[in-house]
C-alpha cells in the first residue's frame, strides 16, 4: 500500500481510528509513523483537559467583577442584581409585612473602586456616589445619601426627611440587592448625618442604602422595617 | 497556633426566612449577539452583561485548571479586562463573544503556568539544598511544554476562520471531524484538509520557535 495521505496522518495524530489498510501501513512505515508523531506535539499541548472548553460554570466571588470594575474603570453592575423584589422578614412578630424593592434599578450602579470623582467641597472629600431615598410603600421618609472620598476614607452622608420617633431611632445600613447580607453604617438623625465607612467595603456588593426605624430594645440586628431606600449611582 | 473564628462581618444573616418574588423582567434581555455588538462599541453596561452571562464559563475553566481561589480569579479578572481593553480585535464574524472570551481564557491559563513555572524556577535558584531540588531534566520538560502552550496558543490566534473554530473543536470539545462536519455545516473533505493544514503549521511553528528539544 502506499503511504498514508496527509490528511489520514493528521486524523491519526487527533487520535482517531483510521480505515483498516491505513492502520496497518501506519503500523509498519516508519516515515508515515513520524509524521504522526511530530503532528501530535501539537495535540499532546493543547488537547488537554486544562483547555477543554467544558468545564463545569463556576460562579465567580464577588471581588472578581470588583477588580475588573476597578481595572477597567467600569461602573456598571452586573444585572442580576435587578428586578428582584424581596421582602424583608421581621425577625419577630409585626404588625406588618413590608414589601421592599431593593431592585437595583435600571442604571449604572456604582462598583467599588471603579467610581468617577463627581465634584469636591470642603465639606468631607469628593461625592462619588450618591442615592437618592424614596420612601417605601405606605411610609413618608425620604432623603438623599451621597459617599464622600477624603483622601481614602469614605463616608457616608444622610440628609434625612423623616417624622420624629416618640421612641425608636432611625439606622443606616448597605444592603446587598438581595437584602439578606447588610452592613450597618449607624444611627442617623433627622437632617444631615455624616457616618464614617468600614475601610475596605466593596459599594458595589452593597449598593443599597437602607434607613429602617429601630426600637430601643438592645437588639443590634435590622428591625426588617425599613422607611426609604435608594441604590448608589455614581 | 490558635485560630481564632469570627463571624464575617459583613454578613448579618438576621433574616432566616426570606420570600422571594421575582417578578417578571419588564425589558426582553438584549440578545447574546446585541450584547457583544455593544460591548465591541464600548458600552460599559454591555461589560457588565457580558460578565454576568458568561463569567461562569470563564471562571469554570480557570477553576479546573487551578482549583477554586486567588490563581483562577486573577485568570477570569484578567480574561475579561483583556477582552474589554481589546475589544477591537473581537469580529462578530469570527464567532461568538463567549467563545471569543474562552480563547483568551486559555491564554491567561496558559501565562499563569507560564508564571508559576518562573516562580518555580527562581524559588529552586533560591533552595540552598541542591540535592533537595527536583531532576532538572524533569523541570525543563514542564517548563518546555508551558512555554510551547504560549507559543501555539498564540499561533492559534493568528489563524483564520473557519480553520480556527475547526480545530478549537477538535482540541477543546474533543469531536472527531465526523462530528465537526455535522456541528459546522462545512464539507467533511474540507473540514479534514483543514484540520491537516492547521497541525502543519502548528507543528512548524513549534519546529522553529518551540522550546522543547529536538529529537
Ligand atoms: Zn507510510
Amino acid at each position: 500500500m502506499p503511504h498514508s495521505t496527509p490528511e489520514q496522518l493528521a486524523l491519526a495524530a487527533l487520535g482517531e481510528p483510521l480505515p483498516d489498510a491505513d492502520a496497518a501501513h501506519l503500523a509498519g512505515c516508519a516515515q508515515c509513523s513520524a509524521e504522526v508523531a511530530a503532528l501530535r506535539r501539537p495535540v499532546d499541548l493543547l488537547a488537554v483537559p486544562e483547555l477543554a472548553g467544558t468545564a463545569t460554570e463556576v460562579t465567580p466571588p464577588p471581588q472578581v467583577w470588583t477588580a475588573i470594575a476597578a481595572a477597567t474603570g467600569v461602573s456598571a453592575a452586573p444585572p442580576s442584581s435587578g428586578a428582584e423584589v424581596v421582602p424583608l422578614r421581621p425577625r419577630r412578630s409585626r404588625t406588618r409585612w413590608l414589601t421592599l424593592a431593593a431592585a437595583v434599578l435600571v442604571g449604572g450602579v456604582v462598583g467599588g473602586a471603579a467610581v468617577a470623582l463627581t465634584r469636591d467641597d470642603d465639606t468631607g472629600g469628593a461625592v462619588v456616589a450618591t442615592a437618592a431615598l424614596d420612601p417605601l410603600p405606605a411610609e413618608d421618609a425620604s432623603g438623599r445619601a451621597e459617599v464622600r472620598d477624603a483622601d481614602g476614607t469614605r463616608s457616608l452622608q444622610v440628609d434625612l426627611d423623616a417624622p420624629s420617633l416618640p421612641d425608636g431611632y432611625y439606622e443606616v445600613w448597605l444592603l446587598q440587592p438581595d437584602a439578606i447580607r447588610m452592613v450597618p453604617v449607624g444611627v442617623v438623625h433627622r437632617g444631615d448625618t455624616v457616618l464614617p465607612l468600614p475601610d475596605g467595603l466593596d459599594l458595589g456588593a452593597y449598593p443599597v442604602v437602607d434607613v429602617s426605624v429601630e426600637p430601643m430594645d438592645g437588639d443590634p440586628t435590622h428591625s426588617g422595617v425599613s422607611v426609604a431606600r435608594g441604590s448608589l449611582q455614581r | 497556633m490558635t485560630a481564632v473564628s469570627r463571624p464575617r462581618p459583613a454578613a448579618v444573616p438576621y433574616v432566616r426566612e426570606v420570600v422571594r418574588e421575582v417578578v417578571p423582567v419588564p425589558a426582553r434581555e438584549p440578545s447574546d449577539a446585541e450584547v457583544a455588538r455593544r460591548f465591541c462599541a464600548g458600552d460599559e453596561q454591555a461589560l457588565a452583561e457580558a460578565y454576568e452571562r458568561w463569567a461562569g464559563q470563564v471562571h469554570g475553566l480557570a477553576v479546573r485548571a487551578f482549583g477554586p481561589g486567588p490563581d483562577a480569579e486573577d485568570v477570569t479578572q484578567q480574561t475579561f479586562v483583556a477582552a474589554w481593553t481589546g475589544r477591537a480585535g473581537y469580529s462578530a464574524a469570527a464567532g461568538p463573544l463567549p467563545a471569543w472570551l474562552v480563547g483568551i481564557c486559555r491564554h491567561k491559563i496558559a501565562d499563569t503556568w507560564a508564571k508559576m513555572a518562573r516562580q518555580r524556577r527562581s524559588a529552586e535558584a533560591a533552595a540552598a539544598d541542591v540535592r533537595s531540588r527536583p531532576d532538572p531534566t524533569d523541570t525543563a520538560r514542564v517548563d518546555d511544554a508551558v512555554a510551547d502552550r504560549v507559543l501555539l496558543l498564540g499561533e492559534l490566534d493568528r489563524i483564520g476562520q473557519p480553520q480556527r473554530r475547526i480545530i478549537e473543536l477538535a482540541f477543546f470539545a474533543d469531536l472527531t471531524h465526523t462530528q465537526i462536519a455535522a456541528r459546522t455545516g462545512i464539507p467533511l473533505g474540507t473540514v479534514k484538509s483543514h484540520i491537516r493544514r492547521t497541525l502543519e503549521r502548528l507543528r512548524d511553528r513549534l519546529e522553529v520557535d518551540g522550546a522543547a528539544l529536538h529529537p
